[in-house]
């Protein structure tokens, strides 16, 4: 088991502040240097599908805040396959690894965070 | 567009995992028509989700989830002068 | 063109009504005169918030992302203190424009 600390998203990107909140949790840890990974799960991953344009609904575009979370040290970026291909997102923008989130994937992290 | 005389428009504004998207679907009769807006347009992602033979996504919701250039299946979008007219020509509204 | 729109801690409404002779404004404010250093610090600010949509949301992460880009020597927070006095995430945000950091108190 690694040090690393997991934060799932499961939200979709628009219309729910949780996912924002899980980054904005992610990049404090980053701050201090806490080793941490992301999850997009479910509805999640549609946080990775390109050519979002948040300005249309006049918000920021998540993708895009996303994009900085590894200048800030968020060292992995993961999700979940199955919901990669239920939802058709073909990505990479911004890159993941496509994983499948089982027993021996989560049992790999000293915690794991779910807003 | 065809004349919706008799029919009703449902406006469904929930994401495809909420129970209420699986309600709306399961309340549409034949001839309904159905409008995904806010987070019911990552419906459009997921061909599996039966959608009526009558869909409209409103395009501003898609656009800003990336749904608008490349899309996994064709529905008409409309823009919010197009959503009102839309919404005019139903006898009867349901919003989800 | 009058003055862009801004929120009471000083900080602009829309982050696309900037220009240089604004940041001028903002850092006299401040008491600083804008120097190439500053300068540098400012466009890369204006270039991340084009990239990302979004302000460091705090101190640490606005002295890592200068390191990132520009190394060490200037991403730290001796010299951002130095340049951008006070906290220098909101100091110099301030002054490029941008929403104020998210999680400065």
């Amino acid at each position: 088991m690694s040090a690393t600390q997991l934060i799932v998203i499961d939200t979709p990107p628009y219309g729910d502040w949780r996912g924002r909140e899980a980054l904005d949790m992610a990049l404090s840890l980053a701050a201090f240097d806490r080793p941490v990974a992301l999850l997009f799960r479910g509805e999640g991953v549609n946080w990775l599908r390109p050519g979002q344009e948040g300005s249309a609904i006049s918000q920021k575009t998540v993708s895009r805040n996303l994009g900085a979370a590894r200048m800030f040290g968020v060292a992995e970026v993961y999700a979940d396959s199955l919901a990669l291909e239920r939802f058709a997102v073909n990505g990479p923008d911004p890159e993941a690894e496509a994983v499948v989130p089982n027993a021996a994937f989560y049992g790999d992290f000293s915690q794991v965070v779910q807003l | 567009m065809t004349d919706h005389d008799a029919t009703t428009l449902h406006i469904l504004n929930k994401h495809p995992d909420h129970t209420r998207f699986r309600a709306c679907l399961d309340a549409m009769a034949p001839g309904d028509a159905l409008l995904l807006i806010e987070n019911a347009v990552l419906a459009l992602a997921d061909v599996a989700i039966p959608l009526p033979e009558v869909t409209y996504a409103l395009q501003a919701d898609c656009e800003a989830r990336g749904l608008s250039a490349h899309r996994p299946r064709e529905v008409e979008q409309l823009d919010y002068i197009g959503m009102t007219h839309l919404t005019d020509r139903f006898p009867r509204l349901i919003s989800w | 063109m009058s003055f862009p729109e801004r929120n009471n801690e000083g900080f602009l409404e829309d982050a696309w009504q900037w220009d240089e002779s604004v940041a001028a404004d903002i850092a006299a404010e401040s008491g600083i005169s804008l120097n190439q250093d500053h300068w540098e610090i400012i466009h890369l600010l204006r270039d991340f918030y084009k990239q990302h949509e979004m302000s460091p949301p705090s101190n640490r992460l606005f002295v890592k992302a200068v390191k990132e880009i520009l190394g060490e020597d200037k991403g730290n927070s001796i010299y951002l203190m130095q340049l951008f006095p006070g906290t220098p995430a909101k100091t110099a945000c301030r002054i490029a424009g941008l929403p104020r950091p998210t999680n400065c108190l």
